[in-house]
């Protein structure tokens, strides 16, 4: 029992501890207009449709720098497929000359642009934003 | 040339209202091409063009709520500035624009503009048929346009869009809208258009709706009009349209009653017809898309103003095939089958078609 005993504890001390949970959360530059925005203004938002705080429009700024974000993006914020999703952007030129967010593929441009706009509106993980205090959290967005 | 000055005036106005704003902007370029034969032909007129290569140019500048629109076509037959529109972005749900745009109450219009790729099948219903391609109904206007939606009945959306502009005069090659490129002195009326649809969500293509249009088109220079000394024509369109979209499916139809009045200066000359399409689309395995659509009319053969228009389609099925084999880049296929008021005729034609922002 005593030999049982200890090797439980010692797989307890080797096996991995569980990663902290993960969240992407919608943000904003720490001087933004914006307090919150609903799921519902947030979808309008990335699929190009205007949103406007105080007469003025918010600008997405799609962030590409990571693969499983591309998928939460897909599946949470505008909730289709990629073609679905770039038909709807191809639409909304078209039919309204709506503007497509810009994208960004590395995190340290996104940031830049996000800090130097107080009308961008952009996602990224969690733990990317923690420690910055130029970057302002809205909401989350998903977290596993 | 005053509406020119007009909109550099608002140009110029809407400018230190953005202050502070970036400017942004976004192009996309829908370029395509295209081959038809006719067979069976039995019709005097058939189609103006049996090939055509095209670039659909939309351009948009924005700075803060306004904005700066338009879409220039120039293809192997024709350039021509389509729309260009000056926009001020009032709410998240209303939008003004002023300048050239394409009337709100033909559906499909408003819906692919002049952009091949964005349309399932090749061809557009007659119905819709833009005025240089024998169209029998105004489709550019120059004026103003007012778009909105509103929440109503819970989840649902009410989407509106008003207009009023100038009227294309009717010529001896058809109607002729007001050119902003080069403007003419001939004396255009004005015309009204409005729309009203509920859709089950924000989100959703799916919906139904009504429209209404009243016209005034002026005719000049017609050496053999329907009426002798015929003046201008009146026109008073009313309709229904539905849309149902689904994952794979998306059915379109729509109907609309038109009432024309013929005048000259002696006599006014009255008519009536009805005409409607019905288009189904089903999404296939493979990125294949297969299509449906039958076009139909109402008392046509009775109407002095359908004697302006030789091209006019009675009846028409359509069938086809689209692959989209690239991303933004599509291969379609369509067979016709269509009669006119003075004979019958078929086509087969071939399109590539592709998207590029």
């Amino acid at each position: 029992m005593r030999r049982l005993l200890a090797i439980l504890l010692l797989l307890c001390l080797v096996a991995p501890a569980r990663p902290a949970s993960q969240e992407v959360v919608l943000v904003v530059s720490a001087d933004s207009p914006l307090q919150e925005l609903d799921s519902v203004s947030v979808r309008k938002l990335f699929l190009g449709l205007p949103v406007l705080i105080k007469g003025s429009p918010l600008r997405p700024l799609r962030n590409r720098s990571d693969p499983v974000l591309d998928e939460i993006f897909l599946q949470q914020i505008v909730a289709m497929s990629q073609p679905n999703y770039d038909r709807q952007i191809l639409i909304g030129v078209n039919r309204q000359g709506w503007l497509r967010p810009t994208e960004y593929g590395r995190s340290s441009d996104l940031v830049a642009a996000l800090q130097a706009d107080p009308y961008a509106v952009s996602f990224m993980w969690e733990r990317d934003v923690a420690h910055n205090p130029r970057i302002r959290i809205i909401r989350v967005l998903w977290s596993d | 040339m005053r509406i020119s000055y007009l909109l550099l005036a608002w140009t110029l106005l809407c400018s230190p209202l953005a202050r502070g704003d970036p400017w942004q902007y976004e192009l996309l370029l829908m370029p395509s091409a295209q081959a038809a034969g006719t067979f069976n032909r039995q019709a005097p007129v058939t189609e103006i063009v049996d090939e055509v290569v095209q670039v659909d140019t939309l351009f948009t500048v924005q700075r803060g709520p306004f904005k700066l629109f338009g879409e220039y076509l120039i293809s192997d037959h024709e350039h021509d500035l389509e729309r260009f529109q000056l926009g001020w972005q009032v709410t998240e749900d209303t939008v003004i624009w002023l300048g050239r745009y394409h009337q709100p109450t033909s559906v499909w219009n408003h819906d692919h503009h002049h952009g091949q790729y964005l349309q399932t099948s090749i061809t557009r219903p007659f119905l819709d048929e833009w005025e240089d391609l024998g169209g029998i109904l105004p489709q550019h206007f120059t004026g103003i346009l007012v778009e909105s939606g509103h929440k109503a009945f819970g989840s649902w959306r009410l989407r509106t869009a008003i207009a009023g502009g100038l009227t294309p005069i009717i010529t001896p090659e058809g109607l002729e809208p007001f050119d902003l490129v080069h403007p003419d002195s001939d004396h255009h009326q004005v015309g009204f258009q409005a729309r009203a649809s509920l859709h089950p969500g924000e989100f959703t293509e799916s919906g139904f709706g009504l429209l209404v249009a009243t016209d005034e088109l002026p005719a000049i220079g017609l050496t053999a009009p329907p009426i002798p000394g015929l003046d201008h024509a009146d026109l008073k369109v009313l309709g229904a349209f539905g849309i149902y979209a689904a994952n794979n499916w998306k059915v379109h139809a729509t109907w609309y009653h038109v009432d024309t009045h013929l005048n000259s200066p002696t006599a006014s000359v009255h008519g009536a017809f009805g005409v409607g399409y019905v288009e189904a689309e089903r999404r296939l395995p493979h990125e294949l898309t297969a299509f449906l659509r039958w076009e139909g009319s109402d008392n046509a053969s009775d109407v002095a103003y359908l004697k302006l228009f030789p091209m006019f389609v009675r009846q028409r099925n359509v069938i086809g095939l689209r692959w989209d084999f690239l991303s933004r880049q599509a291969l379609t296929l369509q067979l016709s089958d269509t009669n006119t008021l003075a004979g019958h005729f078929s086509d087969i034609r071939l399109q590539w078609s592709a998207a590029f922002l």
